[in-house]
């Protein structure tokens, strides 16, 4: 009984992070709060587990929970994965925004412009001061 | 081509440690009238330094990105210059100043935004190795299949657009997967386009820097990701 309260708590809690995840990643998000919640299922209604698992030719109903939680697992490291990717992203722009002001700060003599058009679009000319 | 295209042509390199052989890609297109701009992407040679000489307008990044990121670096900066047309270039090597020209004039002869070059209509891909060419139609079958647009080459460097096409696009794969996710967002933007034959020269150099045939599977796993996440 307190194995399923402690696995329920637990799984519950992916529930939750799954839900506040749902907006950046839809598909993990309802991919993790669905296997968390047959997680649940089976955590209080082993004999389903069980049949279940027979049926899968898996074995033991235990067995096919502890494979749940792999799953759990792996798309949370998915998760964490696109999360980084969009941390990488923001860097990017950032970086982005450094090389171009410096671009426009620095005045390198070779970066001159050359041919003295002057920038009548968009107000901004890198070409005399990259 | 008339003098008043090369004025407004662009031309945008993304360069990772390439101060071998910038220099002369760099040379072959100036003399020609068009204004270069080298998105440096982190080099530790002297990438910037040769590119700065030989007298492409160099933007720095702190740190290497990867080529998409400083593709959309150079795209911003052309814009800001007030460029009408962009064309992309690799710095390896590999591609011809001959045929920027042919690129820009498409875009005006056809009225497009995109005017993708592609090394598998009329011009042969010089000494293109066997596997990489099945890799590239198998490429090209992808991006019809997911993107809608019928190219015979999803994966050359070499292409114009105009500002309006350069405005639609925000390039967000940092990596190689940048080439497909163009092709993505001009069909997504229902952009016009139009392939134009150009010759891609395979050497010993830009075999050894440009993409590998495992690439192509960061790439596809890149392509995925982005459809998992917003």
């Amino acid at each position: 009984m307190i194995a399923q309260f402690v696995l329920t708590a637990m799984l519950a809690g992916i529930v939750l992070y799954a839900w506040a995840q749902y907006r950046q990643s839809p598909i993990v998000g309802l991919l993790a709060s669905g296997a968390a919640l047959i997680g649940i299922y089976f955590v209080w209604i082993p004999s389903h587990a069980s049949e279940l698992a027979a049926l899968a030719g898996i074995g033991r109903g235990a067995d096919l929970v502890l494979y749940v939680w792999v799953v759990i697992s792996l798309l949370v490291i998915l998760n964490l994965h696109l999360k980084l990717t969009s941390q990488l992203e923001l860097i990017t722009v950032l970086a982005r925004r450094v090389a171009i002001d410096q671009a426009l700060a620095v005045d390198l003599p070779n970066n001159r412009a050359r041919d003295g058009r002057s920038s009548d679009k968009s107000g901004r000319d890198i070409r005399r001061r990259v | 081509m008339p003098a008043y295209y090369a004025r407004d042509t662009w031309v945008v390199i993304a360069a990772f440690n390439e101060a071998w052989a910038i220099g002369n890609v760099i040379g072959g297109l100036t003399s020609e009238g068009y204004r270069v701009i080298v998105v440096d992407d982190g080099s530790a040679d002297d990438t910037a330094v040769v590119a700065a000489d030989h007298g492409a307008i160099v933007i720095k990044h702190p740190f290497n990105l990867g080529q998409g990121a400083a593709m959309q670096t150079g795209l911003e900066a052309a814009l800001l210059n007030g460029a009408e047309f962009i064309v992309t270039f690799d710095a390896d090597g590999q591609h011809r100043a001959s045929d920027v020209p042919q690129l820009v004039t498409a875009l005006v002869k056809h009225r497009a935004h995109f005017a993708l070059g592609s090394r598998f209509l009329d011009l042969p891909a010089v000494n293109l190795p066997p596997l990489r060419r099945v890799l590239l139609l198998l490429a090209a079958v992808f991006t019809r299949i997911t993107s809608g647009l019928k190219v015979t080459d999803a994966h050359n460097g070499l292409r114009a657009m105009t500002r309006k096409g350069a405005l639609c696009i925000r390039l967000r794969q940092n990596r190689m997967a940048h080439a497909s996710e163009i092709l993505n967002q001009i069909a997504n933007c229902g952009l016009r386009y139009v392939e134009v034959p150009v010759t891609i020269e395979y050497n010993q150099y830009s075999m050894a820097k440009g993409q590998k045939s495992r690439d192509l599977l960061m790439i596809l796993l890149d392509l995925f990701a982005r459809r998992l996440h917003q």
